[in-house]
């Protein structure tokens, strides 16, 4: 095959049992890599009601087409899984150069299954494959771990591997892969943890074939100059990295403050990309075959806060800045570093934290519950330790390491989560934002905003500007960037060539890289696919509409200071006209005429 | 006056008063440029009209509002930022 390695390797780790398998050819062409493959097959092996910590749950990890070619950004991969934290089906997406090495062993996807009897790795060099005992790196942090992994395999070894907040099943820890990126989202790292899985090392000597070489060039050459010459593809991302929101989010009123309770932060700009560039950037870094470079290399040389790492992005400063009501970006950086280290999403546990500190406000939980430490609103020395002790799992990290929802509800306020489907709800205010709102409310793996960020038309006018308060067309805007997105994740593009480029020009180079020929309509109808096929994998698992629904306070208590003072999210009328909009029926499920249209009945 | 990003960078300050007359975003844009230079209006106009840069009137993007013809008041609170991302 092209584009595709054309095998699966399976790992049961009950018995022990390693095979490869060839990929379906229909299927790689309809469902591409990635997000859409992965769930293909978790749709085809899971029962979706299954225990997402139980041996029966699968862990996949799978990148697409594009990851190892030189298709501009093309180096990601997704890990595809039932998500401990919500229930829901999670597909978290990763960069760095670890997707790369596992298609140049030779494997569009791995498929892990049951649970190791004690810890194990797994060392992957091409055909070679081994589970190794991990008895010796159980407990070690990320860099260690990697560190210990590479020195007993190879030097070159790519590695994804769990922290200890893995270990430990933290109901948000993510999965990282060259220390710094991580396979963020949902808990996939618990499940990995439950598995007795400790990392993936890979090298890979292998290359991706290309259907036809001149074509393919033609079109990364064409749509490499596209994302130079775009002024935010080319420039804007390299030199302030995302965080340059910051400030963006909090003039037009945005900016989520103290757990959602505002939407404007006044100091916010000590914790935004301009302060990033100019007191803890080292340089920017980019993921494999890479043309923004929108990563932070950073240091921060305050004795209080000391490390070096990667971050912070925009949503973990917003999250430990402005959520917590925290301005001190070496702390903010130090949570950031804490987070890698001990491989949790720096989403969840801001998010989490500031949940914990409002709880503290209201006094729901004391000094008592916190180890004697006092959870004040802007207290940045409470929010890193906090999130130290979230990762070592230790006294009231413990409580946090179930993230928001169930802290909030064992205090008797589930309504003080600021969570879709009990996932935090990152840096955009919906209340503001009206689009972000419907996206964060039907993303089915709770609420994100890489599932359909229409932030760039409603904020940031790409590729053209719609107006962020209006509800007039978003049901409408909110499937195209879920559906582009969807298909996009599957492919193995990074999201941010969206910056500059759209469907036109990935269904031409997916054409020219796999032989297949998709039409734009084609490309945007797999997104279509695997959003739906995602959609009844959760009605299947027990979701409903119910929990298509944001916060109350979102809905209910308007924005109180800012330029979006007084504004609410308009979620109720949006979402009947989406699920029209989306060939659903008027409970969000999915008509049988549509799935047939689209291949799934 | 607010800068952010690589706008701030150029004129060398965060905030500043601006004391010239300004009826409009446009007449300001075009003043701000005459001050700052090409640098700084490379990323705002082109060929006269609003590139990806994002303007704002108390809040309020002008590209929501009128663009170029948005009227400005003598107390307005005005934001620049150069065509930024992220996510």
């Amino acid at each position: 095959m092209n584009g595709w390695t054309g095998r699966i390797l399976r790992i049961n780790l009950t018995n022990g049992n390693i095979g490869t398998e060839p990929l379906d050819p229909a299927l790689a062409r309809d469902y591409l890599g990635a997000r859409g493959l992965g769930t293909k097959v978790l749709s085809d092996e899971v029962d979706p009601t299954v225990d997402a910590l139980a041996p029966a749950n699968k862990l996949i990890f799978a990148p697409g087409p594009f990851t190892g070619t030189y298709a501009p950004s093309g180096g990601r991969y997704n890990v595809v899984t039932k998500g401990p934290l919500t229930g829901a089906i999670a597909a978290a997406n990763s960069g760095g150069t670890w997707g790369p090495a596992l298609k140049y062993a030779g494997y569009d996807m791995l498929i892990i299954e049951g649970r190791a009897a004690k810890p194990v790795y797994l060392w992957i060099k091409d055909e070679k494959v081994e589970i190794r005992d991990a008895g010796h790196i159980w407990g070690k942090i990320v860099p260690e771990t990697s560190d210990a992994i590479r020195a007993e395999t190879d030097q070159d070894a790519h590695v994804a591997c769990i922290g200890p907040a893995g270990e430990n099943q933290v109901l948000f820890a993510c999965i990282m892969n060259d220390l710094h990126r991580a396979a963020g989202r949902s808990g996939v790292g618990a499940v990995m943890g439950s598995k007795n899985l400790k990392a993936v090392a890979v090298v890979g000597t292998g290359a991706v074939a290309c259907a036809d070489k001149e074509r393919f060039e033609r079109a990364v050459l064409k749509v490499r100059q596209m994302i130079h010459e775009h002024p935010v593809g080319g420039t804007g991302l390299r030199l302030y990295g995302t965080n340059v929101l910051t400030n963006v989010l909090n003039q037009t009123g945005g900016l989520p403050t103290r757990n959602f309770q505002d939407g404007h932060f006044p100091t916010a700009d000590k914790v935004g990309g301009e302060s990033v560039a100019a007191k803890v950037l080292q340089r920017p870094k980019g993921c494999f075959a890479c043309v923004i470079s929108c990563g932070r290399v950073t240091k921060v040389t305050q004795p209080k806060y000391k490390g070096e790492g990667e971050g912070p992005e925009y949503e973990t400063a917003w999250g430990f800045g402005p959520d917590c009501a925290v301005d001190d970006l070496d702390a903010v950086t130090k949570a950031n570093f804490l987070c890698n280290e001990y491989g949790m999403d720096t989403i969840t546990m801001a998010a989490t934290v500031a949940c914990a500190m409002e709880l503290y406000e209201i006094g729901a939980i004391t000094r008592k519950d916190t180890g004697g430490i006092a959870l004040d609103w802007g207290n940045a020395e409470a929010m890193v330790e906090m999130t130290r002790l979230t990762g070592v799992g230790e006294g009231f990290g413990k409580k946090l390491g179930a993230g928001s929802y169930r802290l909030a509800a064992s205090y008797g306020h589930p309504e003080l989560s600021m969570s879709v489907k009990k996932q935090e709800i990152p840096a955009y205010d919906p209340r503001a934002i009206q689009g972000i709102g419907l996206n964060y409310a039907t993303s089915n793996c709770g609420a994100a905003h890489v599932r359909g960020y229409t932030i760039s038309p409603e904020v940031l006018g790409v590729p053209q500007k719609v107006d962020k308060d209006t509800i007039d067309g978003k049901p409408e805007l909110v499937i195209t960037f879920q559906n582009l997105t969807a298909a996009l994740d599957a492919s193995g593009a990074c999201l941010f060539t969206t910056f500059g480029i759209g469907a036109p020009e990935l269904a031409e180079l997916l054409s020219a890289l796999t032989g297949f020929q998709y039409t734009t309509d084609d490309f945007m109808r797999c997104g279509d696919r695997i959003w739906n096929l995602e959609r009844m994998w959760n009605l299947r698992a027990g979701l409903s509409s119910k929990d298509d629904a944001l916060p109350p306070r979102l809905v209910k208590s308007p924005i109180k200071t800012g330029a979006s003072k007084g504004a609410v999210s308009r979620l109720p009328e949006m979402l009947p006209v989406y699920y029209e909009r989306r060939g659903w029926d008027a409970n969000g499920v999915p008509t049988q005429a549509h799935l047939r249209e689209l291949g799934l009945a | 006056m607010t800068y952010f990003a690589t706008l701030r960078d150029i004129a060398g300050k965060k905030e500043e008063q601006w004391d010239e007359p300004a009826a409009t975003v446009g007449e300001l844009l075009r003043g701000l440029i005459a001050r700052y230079g090409p640098k700084f209006g490379r990323w705002l106009l082109d060929k006269g009209d609003l590139k990806l840069a994002i303007v704002l009137v108390n809040g309020r993007d002008v590209r929501d509002l009128q663009r170029l013809d948005t009227p400005l008041a003598p107390n307005d609170t005005v934001t620049i930022f150069p065509p930024v991302a992220g996510g």
